[in-house]
């Protein structure tokens, strides 16, 4: 039995990616007509294009949106941990980030091996952040380095699904 | 009921924080009362969670709540027979005329509906495709079944013995496998005693309704 049942600690996401937190702002995500709960199973046929995502909040506050795979190529060898796939700042509260400057364009799940969790951190920002620098490249990414750098602190939501390759032949 | 009067307090003392009120649930009909229990037992971070509310309503087939449902259906039970109730109190009856206990006096192994040879080859294939890729998603009963043999191989590596090596090569179908898993055990697993195995409970699967878990390499 898991010590905890918070979804987020029982799926490694607090530990892995984020430091633990009380999420202060809701965050719901639809890829398509999926909505997205902790742990839940998307396909990467349905992912491709990025998720309708709508946070509560004020609109006077900004914030940024990371969606990372901490189990970047397979999560026995997570040698590539995190691969950034998503990177949007400046999202007025109570809109989605369309709104927002997107960093990093939008890179649908694709994982080679294994059942890899993706997880999309949401931070508040204290000021605008502007243009900020994309990271060089995907992999190795470091979600803590990246909120210690824009002074971001800790997430304000924090939401993750699970996704694996599809076979390529229709199973049952 | 009394029996459904003594589960009723139990539920409602460990889900004291959530939004329903146990004695309209207790009153309700009994499959409605075993969704609540089972949605409580998986996830009941709904008070800061809200997107993990009712409508993912999951049936976990746990005997403590399908006892509820049973208890209610049942004509003997409801008739009255305090004496009988109270002294088999852990026990369900099920129509068909075995007994089903609530607790897991005695069972030593789990069987997982197969002959031993069978029971023995899937376990060997789920270690297998547990180490080779990290994360799998099967059954409940199968990942809770596979804990045991996946730290057997770990330990195995730890050791690192030839003789050891042998012994692994002997139960994981994949040489590659376990060449890889005896050469970086040490570094991943080097500290840590135990439990290198985590499951995480999810959903049920669509074509049967078979409680799902990942089981992970922790």
């Amino acid at each position: 039995m898991a010590a905890s049942v918070d979804p987020l600690v029982v799926g490694r996401v607090i530990g892995d990616v984020v430091d633990m937190f009380v999420p202060s702002v809701g965050m719901s995500v639809y890829y398509g007509s999926k909505h997205v709960t902790n742990g839940c199973d998307v396909k990467p046929s349905m992912a491709t294009s990025p998720p309708k995502l709508n946070i509560t909040g004020h609109s006077d506050e900004l914030y940024t949106l990371v969606m990372t795979d901490p189990d970047a190529p397979s999560p026995s060898e997570p040698r590539m941990r995190e691969w950034v796939h998503w990177i949007v700042v400046d999202i007025p509260g109570g809109t989605n980030p369309a709104q927002g400057m997107e960093i990093l364009p939008y890179m649908g799940p694709r994982p080679p091996v294994g059942i890899h969790r993706y997880i999309m951190v949401l931070f508040q920002q204290k000021a605008p952040l502007g243009l900020v620098e994309q990271p060089p490249t995907r992999a190795n990414f470091n979600t803590r380095l990246f909120a210690g750098n824009l002074d971001l602190g800790l997430p304000v939501a924090t939401i993750y699904f699970n996704c694996q390759k599809e076979p390529a032949s229709r199973r049952r | 009921m009394a029996i459904t009067a003594a589960v009723a307090t139990t539920t409602a003392a460990d889900c004291s924080s959530n939004r329903w009120s146990m004695q309209s649930l207790s009153s309700a009909l009994p499959s409605l009362n075993s969704i609540t229990c089972s949605s409580i037992r998986f996830s009941s971070s709904s008070h800061c969670r809200p997107s993990l509310s009712l409508t993912r309503t999951q049936q976990a087939p746990h005997l403590f709540s399908s006892y509820t449902g049973l208890a209610s259906n049942n004509p003997l039970l409801s008739l009255g027979f305090s004496d009988l109730t109270s002294f088999e109190h852990g026990l369900a009856f099920v129509d068909n005329g075995c007994r089903i206990s609530a607790m897991r006096h005695g069972r030593r192994v789990p069987k997982l509906n197969r002959p031993p040879d069978q029971r023995r080859a899937l376990l060997r294939g789920l270690t297998t495709q547990l180490l080779k890729h990290g994360r799998i998603k099967t059954t409940r009963a199968r990942a809770s079944a596979v804990r045991k043999y996946v730290d057997k191989m770990i330990t195995l590596a730890k050791d690192g013995s030839l003789h050891k090596r042998r012994q692994a090569l002997g139960f994981i179908y994949e040489k590659q496998i376990v060449h890889a898993l005896f050469a970086e055990v040490q570094e991943r697993y080097g500290e840590r005693n135990g439990g290198y195995t985590r499951i995480i409970r999810t959903l049920p699967r669509r074509g049967d309704n078979a409680p799902m878990a990942y089981i992970e390499l922790v």
